[in-house]
Formats: structure tokens, sequence, C-alpha cells
């Protein structure tokens, strides 16, 4: 396979990794409001738990410890990594969501991330420490028996399809009234209350189907690089995510993946073609983080919504009440009289009209 | 991931109370102190069934604190507070709008970020779909819900002459129209009692009356009772069929705004210590 060819697939696997993880922390922030700033701690639950359960057990002999080591098939160690990092979701909030105001609780989760961080590094015979875990089967290699290229494609196809189950998840999700709960919540959490929403429920709910989808990515990502060790998933891996999602536009799900594609894949990826020559390479890193942060900064200055702002429901026209039901009243009628504090709303309301004479 | 009927832990977690059962709120010696400050002091009140009471009193009269005490977004350091024949005081404030009582607020509330249709859409309480599963799945009951709240929800916008706004982000409204969207918001909730603090603040004559129609019309054709706090003491006098005054944190008088005006205990209240 041509190097370009090799170098293309690698960046559309990650694309559609970043997709994933993009769309689960959209459920987290853009849906309902939640500061989650340990959201890379689940990608790396996800991905190790994944992982132990693939490997073959630890051999102390050649220098590595780890937990488990089961030989498991691929499906089923995806989904217990999803659930793992879920369950750990479920902990955190369950002690911090109920509690907590959001920004308080925002620190409870880096604070969270941090201490999980340590734990992986220094704690070695959990996931093999600073030195990271590697080997871990391809899944569906021993069925398959396809060589490196082949395999390649067809583990993009199998992130494509994870990718559009979690897509087609998050719209259906978006678009039940269980969204629209959450929806409230983020909107104004009183008034959420006060229309007999559990708002710590709601919450607690979102925030462990984000982690658990965090898992799933974090899953694929683990096993794509095969070699995963606590340097991968500092807190500013995280950044790079929510980069993503306020860039690419909260709440849709389309701007997510498309963020997820602009921000990790274009800045993080396509940075190492910048002439290294006379730079130190550490200051590839630097620039990299001072390109999201200018990003990050513009897009909240200039553009808030985001690149593909949040969709705005309209009410089918099949659905609308029928003209003689609609201009009937209940009993009392509007005047002009009555818009004389804002005589724009008339003129607001025939607009509004003919708009949707255009888009339904 | 299931949610518990509110029903049945509402009133697993409550115990009967025994009340005349023309009273739907009794307000009984409620206490609340922030600090030094004794905001709420031994407070007690009834609102009937039915009908629409007014509560007013001087600033810091403790009537704001009251309202968010009897809807739980405050919790009273003494007292009782029996909905409906239930005492309520200790419950979180989803679980007490579950009971039946709602509230407005003071400041209009909205859902900004989302259209004036799915403001009221978001307003009933027993949705199928807000389980996760069920809104997942989107089975053929949910969307029949759906359906029959869409319709309910778009006959009251029409009812408060907001029909043409639907597809509008709340946020987008002006003043007024915000104060008519969280109105039907809540009725959209079927309330049994509608706690509105503060509907005529900062809203021209002409919507204040219409907002009043709206409330008599709730009131009479839905069988909403009110409790209405309010410094328009004219909107008062017209709307309220009782009328209860706070001062210092506590009920000094109750009766017909006629009647309070002969009180002297009120007049001092308002005017000054004589």
């Amino acid at each position: 396979m041509p190097p370009v060819i090799f170098y293309l697939l690698t960046l559309a696997v990650f694309a559609a990794i970043y997709a994933i993880l993009a769309l689960g922390l959209n459920i987290q922030w853009g849906y309902t409001g939640i500061l989650d700033f340990m959201y890379i701690a689940f990608v790396a639950v996800g991905g190790y738990v994944t992982s132990l359960l693939m490997l073959q057990p630890a051999q102390p002999a050649f220098g590595e410890t780890y937990l488990l080591g089961l030989n498991w098939p691929f499906i089923p160690a995806l989904l217990v990594g999803g659930l793992a990092s879920a369950l750990l979701a479920l902990i955190v909030g369950i002690l911090a969501l109920n509690r907590l105001r959001s920004d308080y609780f925002a620190i409870v989760t880096v604070a969270v991330g941090l201490v999980l961080y340590t734990i992986a590094g220094n704690d070695t015979p959990l996931v093999n420490g600073w030195d990271g875990i590697s080997g871990i089967p391809q899944p569906f290699q021993d069925v398959l028996n396809l060589d490196a290229n082949s395999y390649g494609f067809f583990f993009l196809g199998l992130c494509i399809v994870i990718l559009i189950i979690v897509y087609i998840f998050s719209e259906r999700l978006y678009r039940s009234p269980f969204g629209r709960a959450l929806r409230s919540v983020r909107e104004d959490e009183m008034v959420a209350q006060g229309l007999g929403k559990n708002v710590f429920a709601l919450r607690l709910k979102a925030f462990v189907i984000g982690a658990f989808i965090a898992g799933i990515g974090g899953a694929l990502l683990v096993i794509y690089v095969d070699a995963f060790n606590p340097s991968a998933w500092t807190t500013g891996e995280t950044f790079f995510l929510w980069a993503a999602l306020l860039l690419g536009g909260s709440a849709n799900n389309r701007g997510a993946m498309l963020g997820a594609l602009i921000v990790p894949v274009l800045f993080a990826e396509a940075t190492r073609f910048l002439p290294t020559s006379s730079l130190p390479p550490q200051y590839i890193d630097a620039f990299r983080y001072i390109a999201i942060g200018i990003l990050l900064i513009l897009t909240v200055r200039f553009r808030p919504q985001g690149i593909l702002a949040e969709k705005r429901f309209r009410v089918r026209k099949s659905k609308l009440l029928a003209p003689e039901v609609a201009t009937a009243g209940g009993g009392v009628h509007i005047t002009d009289a009555d818009l004389a504090d804002d005589p724009g709303t008339l003129a607001e309301g025939a607009a509004n009209a003919a708009e949707e004479g255009n888009t339904l | 991931m299931s949610q518990t009927s509110p029903d049945a832990a509402t009133q697993g977690a409550t115990a009967t109370v025994r009340t005349p059962d023309t009273i739907i709120l009794d307000v009984r010696n409620i206490s609340k102190s922030f600090g030094g400050l004794r905001a709420v002091d031994n407070c007690s009140f009834t609102v009937t069934r039915g009908s629409i009471t007014g509560l007013i009193g001087p600033n810091g009269a403790g009537k704001s604190t009251a309202a968010n005490l009897i809807t739980g977004f405050m919790r009273a350091d003494a007292g009782q507070i029996v909905f409906d024949g239930k005492d309520i005081a200790h419950l979180p404030p989803h679980r007490v709008a579950l009971s039946g009582l709602t509230r407005t607020f003071q400041i209009t509330r909205e859902l900004e970020r989302m259209t004036v249709a799915e403001n009221m859409m978001a307003a009933p309480h027993d949705q199928l779909g807000e389980s996760f599963w069920l809104g997942l799945l989107g089975l053929p009951a949910v969307r029949r819900q759906e359906n029959e709240y869409l319709q309910r929800a778009l006959q009251l916008l029409r009812d408060f002459d907001l029909y043409h706004l639907r597809d509008e982000y709340a946020g987008n409204l002006s003043g007024g129209q915000r104060r008519l969207l969280e109105l039907a918001r809540v009725v959209m909730a079927k309330p049994k009692l509608l706690l509105l603090d503060e509907p005529f603040a900062g809203i021209n004559p002409v919507l204040a009356s219409r907002l009043s129609d709206y409330i008599e019309q709730m009131c009479r054709e839905k069988g909403i009772t009110f409790l209405i706090i309010e410094h328009n003491l004219a909107m008062v006098e017209r709307l309220c069929h009782t009328v209860i005054v706070m001062a210092l944190g506590r009920t000094i008088a109750e009766g017909t705004m006629a009647e309070l005006r002969q009180n002297a205990a009120v007049v001092d209240a308002y005017l000054g210590e004589s």
C-alpha cells in the first residue's frame, strides 16, 4: 500500500473514533449541559478494560503486569469496556451530581480524572503503569486472517459501523421526549424541577450514557493504536474533544462529528507534517495546544453555537390545528392594541409563517 | 434506568393529613431563617379550593420565601405544608410539582434554546417517552401520546395567542410573550394549584388585563386554584376572591381588599410603623 493511502486510512480511522467520542460528550454537554472534564478518563477506562479482557495473561517474566488477560472475543469485551466506563460515571455521578452546582461538579471531574491517571501510572500491577499495555489481538483477525493492508480497511469499516450505530442512537435519543427532558435541564434546572422533572436522575442518566459511548470509542482507539499508556489520556486530551464539540456545534450530532474531523484529526494529526528540522520536537506539541486554544477562543467569541448550530424543531404541517380551529380562539382574542409593547411581533409572526411555507 | 412511578413515590413518602376538603393548601406555622434573619416566622394560612387567592405585603415580608418553601425550592426549618391532604414540606421541588402544585417565577424563566412548542411539550408530567428505553424505542404508545400532547399544546398556544410563534425560540420572545408562555406552560402541566410569583411585574396594562382574563378563565373552566403573589394591588383587587397579607414573615390579615383597607395592621405594614 502506498504510504499516502496508508496515512489517509489511519486518519479516517481516527476521524471515525473521535466522532464516536464527540457524540458521547455531546450527550453529556450538548444535550444536558454537564461540564465533564474527565471525559478522557472514561475513554481510558473503556480502552483498558476491553484490552485487558482481550489480552493473553500477563507474563511478568517479560516485565509486564496487568490484571485479567482473559483472551475474550472482541464484542463482549467491547460491551464490558463500555459498561465499566458507565459504572465509573454512575459512581462519580451519584457522589457529586446531586450535591454540586455544575461548575463545582466540573472541578470534581478534573480531580477524579487526575486521580485515575496517577493510579494507572503508578500502580503497575493494574495496567502495566507508565509503560502501558500493547499486543492487543486484532478483532476478528483470528477468523478473517487478512493481510495487514486489508485488515486496515476492515477495521475502518468496523469503526464506521459502530459510528453509525452510535449516531442513530444519539439522534433517536435527541428527538425523544427523554432528550427533550435532558434539554430542559440544560436550559433551566429550576424550570425543569418546577415541571416535575427529576433533574438529578436525568443528569445522572445522561452522564452514564455519555460515558458508555466514551468507553466504546476508547476501546476502538486502544485496539487501533495497540499501545496505550497514561500519557495518551492526559487532561489535555479532554480539551481536544471539548474543542471539537464546541467548534462543530454542541447539541448537533453532525456538528459534533464535523468538529471531530477538524480538531483532533486536522490539528493533532496533520500537524505532524509541519517542518520540524528547525524546531525541537516538543515545540510541535506546544503549537498544537496553542492552536486548539486559539480556535476555542475564536469559536466562543464569534460563533458560540458552533459551525452547525442546534437544529430547530418545527411543528410538522400535518400536525397543525385545522385553520378554522386555529383562528377560533379559546376565549380571549388578540388585538393590535395588545401588541403595543412590541410592534415587531405581528411582522415577526408573518415572517415566521412565510418561512414555514418555504421549509415544510 | 427506569423511573419509579411518581405518584406511588409521593404517596409512599408522605403521611395523609386531615384537612377539610374545601382547603387545597394549608400552610401551618412554617419558619425559615437565613442566618439571623427570620424571613418567614411561624407563618400560617390556607387557600380555598377553586379560589383565586392573593398574597400581598411590603417588600421583605417573606412572600417569595414562602413561595419557595411551599414549592420545595427551599426547605422549611419548621412547620407543615399540607397540599391536597398530604404533607409536602419535605419533598424536593419536582415531587411537589408532580403532586399538582406548580409555580411560575418572579423573573420569567424560559427554556430559551427550545421552541415555544417544545417549551409546552416539556411540561406534561406523565410522559412515557421520558423513560430512556421507551423514548429510545419510540413505541406507538409513545408516539400517540406525543401527538395528543402536541394537539393540546397547540390549542393552549392558540388560547394564549402564541400559536403563530410556535416554532420561534422561546429566548426570542418579548417580555409580555414570555409571561404568556410561562403561564401556558404551567397550565399544560395540568396543575391543581398554580402559584404565580408576581405575574404582572413589568408588563403593560393591556397585557396585564389580558393575563388576568386568562387566569379567571383557567380558574373557571379548568378548575385550577390560583395563589398569586403580587404588588399591583389594583390587579389583586380585580382578580382575587381572598387576599392574605404578610409582614415581617407572618400573616397579619386575611379578607377582601375592601376589608383590608379598613384594617389598621395592614395600613401600618404598608405605610410604616405608627
